[in-house]
């Protein structure tokens, strides 16, 4: 394996993204429970976020489920139940550009409305513009390639992302796809290692654990030390 | 059964001259920090009025509280699926104008002014934006009816009050002071809101308090209270509320607004209740028995066999002695002078108020035949029943009654100088019960009207090894 770019950008980079992202959420989780939160603004302005946040939060989830389902399960599996790679690619296409819009368009909605009302303005900090600025980049970039990208990725950028998270890289598939997919694939990584320091810890607080739960609680001092 | 205590208030409305003391020592105490500048632990509201934040009542606007729904006690805003679809935008979540956008001045620019002919001016600048703010509303923008000809038409304890304008005139214009705190309820639907449960019932005195290292912000505790008494802190992006002053309850003090009241209006003191009726209580169908079923809940701690279960339950007997001089016990469930405010909402609260008496209208009605007192009061019986048991008037009137038939009874005590018990059978009184309502009514000392056990750390904590910390638990590493 010899050193080159295309190593740096594909092997080396995704890991040190994923040991970042791990550390990271670690550390913040242990020395910082505190700011843990989903840090909302919906005291200060209602009128835009009752549109904006729906739609960009449901449009992630559902893309990230698209990303989820499309790239990790190999298309052997979508085969053996009759979807074949063209069909895979045309539901993926089709898809992506309905959640991608709603993202795109839910970011920035929330990027106009953090920098142009006043209340919000003044209750952001940069991070909180550097996250959205980075989640815009990532999905500008991802909405075009469904709109006029069209690459059939299937044997060259799914494979590698399987390699990837299999722990038995192959950084060569990714050498012949196109550059904007590549961005697209770089910057998703810069995001995921800037994530635990940022607000988007609050992903892992997905309150699941309210659905079985007893509506009222008691707790009883008895901690000791 | 399933004993369990709580650390309860009630306040005589009778005397509460609206002055604002409590909300002051308790602002500059807990809620004098950047994003919590909005937020009043305590405040007081002028009765008619929409109060803060504006129509708080209304819960058709605000969809707080519990209802029954499909013959089930359900949250009123939605079950749980339902909060989990809309975590991303909180449809019932009130914005920061609902109770006002807080504000300052620039008080240097009093003294660094240059000579003008004039005096300096200050002007309003957001706490929010440091913008110049033009002022709309305020904590107490209703104060002693301002404004109440226009906010009055939207109180909802108006409700089946017969020529409702009429009371918006000045010449039948009535008005009360109405202070309030967190209810720290039996049924707390903020607790029930809480996606995270962060939010949770002290086992040991009833205290409802907000986890702040649980709380991830997703604000269903301040749209569930029906009282608006759960807040969101803007700069720290999660909820708080009022603690009870916790920290002095645990030693033995009252709360800083039962503290500083200048009225002495505000009684604290334990109550013992059945854990185990809440659901049952609170799903009561109609909605004007709510009040008989909270009061149901309540035991008596002078009952050997409840004082027996108490001690079973883990409660320690420093709890069964104050609750056996609770001056609540008496107020609420002996003389039944104290009412919940609004039990239609389905809490169980715990916070209660004596209904204020006002000046009669007139003595006799035309034919001559005396009327009841509570009908001809200038504050109409239904609208304290509105506020205070969910339009039901029977309980308010026999609270006023009693009020009443005190004074007279005391009146031929100390200057008829013939005492004249008449007064008093007519409500169900005896006059060793008249006098020990006086007592406490009137010239109660500081720990009679606060009875409150000390909490009891021996039990559940190693002392010894805890010599000389500061009393907060160790934080999580760093």
């Amino acid at each position: 394996m010899k050193f080159d770019w295309n190593t740096l950008a594909f092997l080396i980079f995704p890991y040190l993204s994923f040991a970042v992202f791990t550390v990271g959420h670690a550390w913040r989780y242990l020395t910082d429970p505190f700011h843990w939160n989903a840090k909302s603004s919906e005291i200060l302005e209602k009128d835009s976020l009752k549109y904006a946040s729906p739609l960009f939060h449901y449009g992630i989830v559902l893309t990230f489920i698209g990303h989820f389902g499309g790239l990790l399960i190999p298309q052997t599996i979508y085969d053996a139940v009759g979807i074949d790679a063209d069909e895979h690619t045309r539901i993926a296409i089709v898809l992506g550009m309905v959640f991608g819009v709603m993202s795109l368009s839910g970011v920035i909605l929330l990027l106009w409305r953090r920098r142009a009302k006043d209340r919000v303005a003044a209750a952001s900090t940069a991070n909180d513009t550097v996250t959205l600025a980075l989640l815009l980049f990532v999905i500008l970039v991802g909405t075009y390639n469904v709109f006029f990208g069209h690459y059939h990725l299937l044997d060259t950028l799914a494979p590698w992302i399987r390699s990837i998270v299999s722990f038995s890289p192959n950084p060569e598939l990714m050498a012949e796809v196109p550059f904007a997919y590549q961005l697209h694939i770089l910057a998703a990584f810069l995001l995921f290692a800037f994530s635990p320091f940022s607000r988007l810890i609050h992903i892992w607080s997905l309150p699941i654990q309210y659905l079985p739960r007893s509506y009222l609680l008691f707790r009883r001092r008895n901690y000791k030390f | 059964m399933k004993i369990k205590a709580q650390i309860a208030m009630v306040m005589n409305l009778d005397k509460c001259i609206g002055c604002h003391t409590c909300s002051i020592p308790c602002k500059n105490v807990w809620t004098n920090r950047e994003g919590a500048e909005y937020i009043w632990y305590n405040n007081v509201e002028t009765k008619p009025g929409v109060g803060y934040p504006k129509k708080w009542e209304n819960q058709s606007e605000w969809n707080g509280g519990w209802r029954i729904k499909f013959g089930r006690l359900s949250l009123r805003a939605g079950g749980k699926s339902n909060k989990m679809l809309n975590i991303f935008h909180n449809p019932d979540l009130p914005e920061i104008d609902d109770y006002y956008e807080p504000w300052t001045y620039n008080y240097g620019d009093l003294a660094s002014s240059p000579r003008k002919r004039n005096q300096p001016a200050l002007r309003p600048k957001s706490l929010l934006t440091g913008k110049n703010l033009q002022i709309k509303w305020g904590p107490n923008w209703e104060d002693d009816l301002a404004g109440v000809n226009v906010t009055g038409l939207e109180d909802v304890n108006f409700r089946s009050v017969k020529e409702h304008n009429a009371y918006l005139q000045f010449k039948k214009v009535f008005m009360f002071y109405l202070p309030r705190i967190c209810e720290h309820c039996l049924n707390p639907s903020c607790v029930a809101s809480c996606p995270s449960g962060a939010l949770y019932k002290r086992d040991e005195d009833g205290i409802v308090l907000v986890d702040q290292e649980q709380c991830r912000g997703w604000r269903y505790c301040v749209s569930g209270c029906p009282y608006k008494k759960v807040y969101f802190n803007w700069r720290s992006g999660r909820s708080e509320k009022c603690i009870f002053c916790y920290p002095r309850i645990e030693a033995g003090l009252p709360t800083l607004c039962a503290e500083t009241c200048v009225g002495r209006i505000r009684y604290i003191g334990v109550l013992l209740y059945d854990a185990d009726r809440i659901f049952r209580a609170a799903s009561t169908i109609n909605e004007k028995l709510l009040y008989e079923a909270q009061t149901s809940l309540f035991l008596d701690p002078n009952d050997p066999d409840i004082a027996a279960r108490a001690i079973e339950n883990g409660i320690p007997e420093s709890y069964l002695d104050a609750a056996r001089r609770s001056p609540v016990y008496k107020l609420i469930v002996k003389w039944k002078l104290a009412l919940p405010p609004h039990p239609e909402f389905r809490t169980l609260p715990m916070v209660w108020y004596i209904p204020p008496l006002s000046p009669l209208v007139d003595q006799a009605d035309r034919s001559g035949e005396l009327i009841d007192i509570s009908d001809n009061m200038r504050i109409p019986l239904k609208y304290l029943a509105n506020v205070l048991a969910a339009g039901e008037e029977a309980p308010v009137r026999l609270a006023l009654r009693r009020l009443m038939a005190l004074r007279r009874y005391m009146r031929s005590v100390r200057v008829e100088l013939q005492p004249d018990a008449s007064f008093l059978e007519e409500v169900g009184l005896d006059e060793a019960t008249a006098k020990e309502m006086y007592a406490l009514l009137a010239v109660a000392k500081y720990d009679e009207r606060n009875v409150i056990p000390t909490v009891r750390r021996e039990t559940v904590e190693d002392l010894h090894r805890r010599q000389g910390e500061c009393g907060y638990p160790p934080a999580s590493l760093g």
